[in-house]
């Protein structure tokens, strides 16, 4: 059978075992819009660690990093890490969302910040952020897909067709049994993921004589890209802040990943989840990086930072048979992310948009026909954008800058999620006007290229976001009852529950 | 001062870790035991502070 014959069969199984998965799933759904968007706030410790892991672990680790890796060495796993250093204030948002959730029934994170700020325009101004921002972040999960399946196919399966197989397979998992699905099909991603990363990385390892004479050889062969700034200058600290500072916050704003701190069953799958997400986290990011360091020594040269992953797995010191199970790895890492944005989308559509402004005595049946037909539109709009990025190449379009793009407008949201939390004076106005101005200022600078001082857009978004998010507030009125109900609720359950 | 407050506090330690040492203190060290290094155990650090943190958490009847 010919290379592209293995491919082929391999994505066939992936699909037909997910699917089988998603279908069972489907046997567990009940009637409701919480049940559908959050399995009815029932996950288990596993099922919660495993989608928060492959919802946020995506194509981008081991295409879009290990390209970054390849091109501008560690100051890739600095940036990383300091996402997952960020998980710390997890200690903080967990116990705080999973709380609220409960008490309040919320079905997204917009319609806690609609809530508690009293407003229905606070919610849609952070739904339509997502809506926006997230759309980029959706079409680098498709991009990794189809570079891969082209890249291992050498060329025969067009970039566009491991698009399309993306797109098909995330509106099928997101559709047939809503959060269940995505969540089983996500634990089953999950363990594929890390399990055949950690694998092929063994045996590139083991090709290079072993972790001791690998580090050599990079020491000897690149010691350029072991320090910060690189030797070849392009990773300097304004970079690494512009995308670190975007990632730092991604377990508040970005809502595919927030929402699911409103899934856990108790407290202890909560611990579970937390605990098991930083282990997940940690080793997958390790390995990426080491990835992306071996296609440095074995693939050197290449132009497109994206294809150092592919061109890697083309190697002859891969067995085929492997390097199909990695790239079925790699899809897993990107459809996992991808159907659960949409389901996010869609909850927020419904939720925040449909009934929030537009509908607001919609019944719950139809609130929820409305998520399931945004679905497909979203994935549609992503599946554009993909296409049209797929052609642009330089460093703007890599994988890695266009997720953190993303993450930058999400960002203007943070201010008024901890104001919501941490500030009984936090107002609508405050929070409207804070996220509408430092979006458009991320995407003017985005979209023009333009970095005064060589700061990125989310650090001028952010640095105009947050005082103008203080001052606007201060100058109008607070919904101090609401405020104190909310934050009084949340400091005695705290208490009760040991959370600090 | 609370727990909470010291928690911050100590995130904010890392975070200024995070710039400091691979940016200006490891900046001429071309080797694995270099940024690398630091920035794995730094990040072990943040993990099991998190740890010793949540694993104290109970369950509430609210």
């Amino acid at each position: 059978m010919s290379a592209t014959s293995w491919v082929w069969f391999g994505i066939v199984i992936y699909i037909a075992v997910g699917l089988a998965i998603a279908t069972m799933a489907r046997r567990q759904l009940g009637a409701g819009v919480s049940e559908f968007f959050l399995a009815n706030r029932k996950l288990g410790g596993f099922l919660s660690a495993m989608t928060y892991s492959a919802t946020t672990y995506s194509a981008f680790m081991m295409i879009g990093l290990a390209g970054l890796t390849y091109f501008h060495g560690v100051g890739a796993l600095g940036f990383e890490l300091t996402y997952l250093c960020g998980m710390f204030m997890m200690v903080f948002f967990l116990p705080r969302f999973w709380l609220v959730g409960k008490k309040y029934g919320y079905v997204s994170p917009m319609e806690l910040l609609s809530d508690r700020y009293q407003s229905k325009w606070v919610g849609a101004t952070a739904a339509i952020l997502a809506l926006v921002f997230l759309v980029p972040y959706g079409a680098v999960q498709l991009m990794g897909v189809g570079y891969l399946m082209n890249g291992i196919s050498q060329g025969v399966i067009p970039v566009v067709v491991g698009i399309i197989i993306a797109v098909v397979c995330a509106i099928a998992w997101s559709n047939i049994a809503g959060m269940r699905s995505v969540a089983w099909t996500d634990a089953f991603q999950a363990i594929i993921m890390i399990t055949v990363s950690a694998a092929v990385l063994g045996v590139v390892v083991v090709s290079l004589g072993g972790f001791g004479a690998f580090f050599s050889k990079l020491e000897s062969a690149v010691p350029g890209l072991l320090t910060v700034p690189s030797a070849k200058g392009a990773w300097n600290i304004n970079m690494f802040i512009g995308l670190a500072l975007p990632w730092l916050f991604f377990l508040i704003s970005n809502p595919q990943v927030s929402q699911r701190l409103f899934i856990p069953k108790s407290v202890t799958a909560m611990k579970q989840m937390l605990g098991g997400f930083l282990i997940f986290g940690f080793i997958y990011t390790l390995i990426s990086v080491l990835w992306g360091f071996s296609a440095t020594l074995l693939v050197p040269g290449l132009e497109n930072a994206d294809l150092a992953t592919p061109t890697l797995l083309t190697l002859p010191i891969i067995p085929m048979g492997l390097a199909i199970i990695v790239m079925i790895g790699i899809t897993a890492a990107a459809i996992s992310t991808i159907d659960s944005i949409l389901l996010t989308l869609s909850s927020v559509w419904a939720r925040d948009i449909h009934k929030g402004l537009i509908n607001p005595k919609v019944s719950e049946k139809g609130e929820l026909k409305v998520g399931q037909w945004v679905i497909p539109v979203m994935a549609v709009i992503a599946f554009l954008f993909a296409l049209w990025v797929a052609e642009k190449p330089g460093l703007d379009y890599m994988i890695a800058p266009l997720s953190a793009a993303a993450s930058a407008g999400l960002l203007m949201a943070v201010p008024t999620i901890f104001g919501a939390f941490f500030w009984k004076r936090a107002t609508a106005t405050g929070a409207i006007v804070s996220c509408i101005v430092g979006a458009i200022i991320v995407l003017i600078f985005q979209i023009t290229g333009w970095k005064p001082l060589g700061w990125w857009p989310g650090v001028w978004g952010f640095i105009v976001c947050v005082p103008l998010f203080i001052i606007v507030s201060l100058a109008t009125k607070p919904p101090r009852e609401k405020a104190e109900e909310f934050i009084g609720y949340l400091r005695g359950a705290l208490k009760e529950g040991r959370f600090i | 001062m609370s727990k909470s407050a010291w928690a911050w506090i100590w995130f904010a330690f890392l975070l200024a870790l995070d710039i400091a040492i691979p940016w200006y203190v490891l900046t001429r060290v071309e080797k694995m035991s270099g940024a690398f290094l630091f920035w794995t155990i730094w990040v072990a650090v943040a993990i099991i502070s998190a740890f010793v943190i949540f694993l104290k958490w109970k369950e509430v009847e609210r």
